[in-house]
């Protein structure tokens, strides 16, 4: 192209940029409103998330750890309904709607923490075998496959176990477990992306690899874990519950899994809140995860367009 | 010299841009060795269109696609020849305008480095820079891609990155190979700021970013954004595109095929490349579109002065659009010459069976002309005329010795013994004679 001098912009290119992209945000999030059980889990997920970031305004903090579950030994297995206990309390005396709170902030905790460490992982790992192929793929996907054969229950029990009862450990067990999905999935995407013929198409301009991964590969790889990553804020609690309603996290926590686990023992007794309000709370979690998940991913996955 | 033949070197380089020297590509497979293209010679003139035509699976887009090294290795294999390339640089006398010195097409060729254009066995006896392809690094192979060399794909929807606008597609060839001049353009040519420098080649870091985005530099930096709009701009309205401004804006799923395959060729024009490779730019698109980019392609290579290497399988596209055509059968080159030449008087059987297979007024409705047979596996051939099964004229010799490319009667040249029979043979393939 001769490039003439007097060539100048048409119009204010940055605003015209920001535009682009607020276009492509609206229409994704036109997608997201039509469909209303991605809407109702939507909300769930708020909710949950403000109750996790406003934990510390919605029920005074305990001192000095406020993720320890408070001990009120003047009110012992109250039902629901007492006052200054709404939802009652534990063996211990703990209150329940507490528990309920601040598990929540326990559990985003959980999930972020777990979620970014793996999917950081899991992306270094499945683009480096996807993008250089060969015998790093060859070794990368070997170790993956000996993560995959231990069920992952089990494999984070085991590590847990090792380490000894800690939250602390429970996190490491679950990112040792979660990794190799993503490392999976990039790898698949990868291998399938650089096949495109634009990434051809960049090589003809003259970019670098390490650009074309950047440009090309990645931002058109990432959708699936952006779904698997939202599922995954879900399943990781659940697992998370697992590990501590069998021992695995510290006794006290304010913690769901650890709340059921301390309240089962009244059940048969009849003090079924203890164990059922953090139980619900790990249910909900779950399935608003998994709402939106699977919400995501019928808009963000071509294939599945034909189901609307 | 009309065309190329590995045996002596041609006498008419200087208006070559490139030459294909005994290329051999093979691909390894677990049947064996695939030799997809297996000894193809031909040149490209400067400012001519060569069509390569050849049915599927004949070599053409593994040819094509070597030339900027694109054939995955492995399975891929470079089992020989070369692909020598001329890059020409703006004429000095003119700046581009075009002028006695550079015969009106604003472009020289550049003089070689060995022997500063004294002649060598480096740059082959022309005095002109000469790179093989095929052998230099990738890093000097880079600077070539999108700037002297560029690329249209055959599926304009597949060939564009869906995630970005494009804008940012075209301003990555700029970015790559024309920071200086953005940056001229910008009126920064001065400047040593290397925060600069890097934004215009889209190197920097995240916080030089946000550096960038601060006051003192936000400026400079909307200077150079407006300067890259431009340029985008214009390579863009030089397709024919409405409204550049707005299109450049939009997403690859936003704009139609044709919109698409014009996208494609402002990004492929925008360097004023020395060569630009066509594979098949117009078999996604339907058939009103596709009269138009071709007339589109056709202007736009009159006015950069570039030689295009065509690839298609559609005669009668190829007989509009090119001043020469080689025809592609198997890996080789069966045929080599005007197109007019071709048309009137095809040597090889192969081109005479691919014309009378052009449907036309002559045939009777209904009924299409075919060669017979099919293409033979290309797994480790024997040495043979690769077309000996189905040719009807085909005799013994055919089956035992593979008849190289040599000029025939006429411009043009045919790789079959018809026209250049061995001395020792004892019975002679000839069109007056049907054997099988």
């Amino acid at each position: 192209m001769a490039v003439d001098a007097d060539v100048r912009a048409p119009a204010a290119p940055l605003a015209g940029a920001l535009g682009t992209r607020l276009r492509r945000f609206g229409e994704l999030t036109r997608e997201v409103l039509r469909n209303p059980t991605t809407m109702i889990g939507l909300a769930l997920i708020v909710g949950m998330i403000g109750m996790a970031i406003f934990a510390p305004l919605l029920i005074e903090p305990n001192t000095p750890n406020p993720y320890q579950m408070p001990r009120d030994w003047g009110a012992l297995n109250e039902p629901p309904g007492t006052p200054g206990h709404i939802l009652g309390t534990t063996q211990q005396g703990g209150d329940v709607l507490y528990g309920v709170i601040w598990g929540a902030r326990t559990s985003l905790r959980l999930s972020l923490i777990v979620v970014s460490i793996t999917v950081v992982i899991g992306l270094i790992v499945g683009s480096l075998a996807g993008f250089l192929g060969g015998k790093i793929d060859e070794f990368l996907m070997r170790l993956v496959d000996i993560f995959l054969s231990i069920p992952e229950l089990i494999f984070a029990l085991a590590i847990a176990a090792v380490l000894g009862p800690s939250f602390g450990n429970i996190i490491l067990a679950l990112a040792a477990v979660f990794w190799v999905k993503y490392a999976r999935i990039i790898r698949g995407q990868v291998i399938h992306i650089k096949q495109n013929e634009y990434v051809d198409a960049a090589r003809v301009i003259g970019d670098s690899s390490l650009r074309i991964y950047s440009k090309d590969v990645l931002p058109n790889s990432i959708t699936p874990v952006v779904v698997q990553a939202t599922l995954d804020m879900g399943n990781v609690v659940l697992i998370g519950a697992t590990l501590s309603f069998i021992g695995l996290a510290e006794a006290g926590l304010a913690e769901w899994g650890v709340l059921v686990s301390q309240g089962q023992a009244g059940i048969s007794a009849g003090r079924w809140w203890a164990s059922t309000f953090p139980g619900l709370m790990v249910f909900v979690w779950a399935l608003a995860f998994n709402l939106v998940g699977d919400g995501l991913r019928d808009i963000l996955d071509p294939r599945t367009e034909t189901k609307r | 010299m009309t065309f190329a033949s590995a045996p002596e070197p041609a006498v008419d380089t200087a208006g070559t841009v490139a030459s294909v020297v005994g290329l051999r590509v093979h691909f390894e497979s677990k049947a064996g060795r695939v030799h997809a293209v297996d000894g193809v010679d031909f040149d490209i003139r400067d400012g001519e269109t060569l069509g390569l035509v050849g049915e599927t699976g004949c070599g053409k887009t593994v040819t094509a696609r070597s030339f900027l090294r694109l054939v995955p290795m492995p399975p891929g294999v470079h089992a020989g020849g070369s692909i020598y390339f001329r890059p020409h640089v703006r004429c000095s006398n003119c700046s581009g305008l075009g002028c006695d010195v550079c015969a009106g097409t604003g472009r020289l060729p550049v003089a070689c480095g060995e022997c500063a254009g004294g002649g060598c066995p480096h740059c082959d006896d022309t005095g002109f820079e000469t790179i093989d392809l095929s052998r230099i690094p990738e890093r000097q192979l880079r600077e070539i891609r999108g700037d002297r060399i560029a690329m249209i794909f055959q599926d304009p929807a597949k060939a564009l990155n869906p995630a970005l606008t494009v804008r940012s597609q075209i301003a990555e060839v700029f970015s790559q190979h024309r920071s200086d001049e953005v940056l001229e353009l910008a009126g920064l040519g001065t400047s040593r700021n290397p925060l600069l420098r890097r934004h215009v080649s889209q190197t920097t870091r995240l916080f030089e970013r946000w550096l960038l985005a601060l006051p003192p530099m936000r400026s400079q930096r909307r200077r150079i954004e407006q300067v890259i709009d431009g340029m985008v701009a214009a390579a863009l309205a030089e397709t024919q595109i409405p409204n550049p401004a707005k299109v450049m804006q939009r997403y690859p799923h936003e704009l139609s095929g044709g919109m698409k395959q014009r996208a494609m060729i402002a990004q492929a024009l925008a360097c004023n490349p020395d060569l630009l490779i066509a594979d098949e730019p117009t078999t996604a698109l339907d058939v009103t579109v596709q009269a138009r980019i071709i007339e589109l392609i056709k202007q736009l290579q009159v006015r950069h002065e570039s030689a295009v290497l065509y690839i298609s399988h559609d005669l009668s596209l190829v007989r509009r659009v090119c001043d020469r055509v080689a025809v592609m059968y198997a890996g080789r080159i069966v045929e080599i010459g005007p197109t007019e030449e071709i048309f009137a008087n095809p040597l090889h059987p192969y081109t005479r069976g691919l014309i009378a297979a052009i449907p036309s007024r002559a045939h009777d409705r209904g009924q299409l002309v075919a060669i017979k047979g099919t293409v033979p596996e290309l797994i480790d051939p024997p040495p043979s005329c690769r077309f000996v099964q189905r040719c009807s004229y085909a005799v013994s010799i055919c089956g035992e010795i593979d008849p190289e490319l040599a000029s025939g009667p006429g411009r043009h040249a045919a790789a079959c013994f018809i026209h250049n029979p061995p001395e020792d043979a004892a019975e002679l393939p000839s069109f007056s004679r049907v054997t099988t």
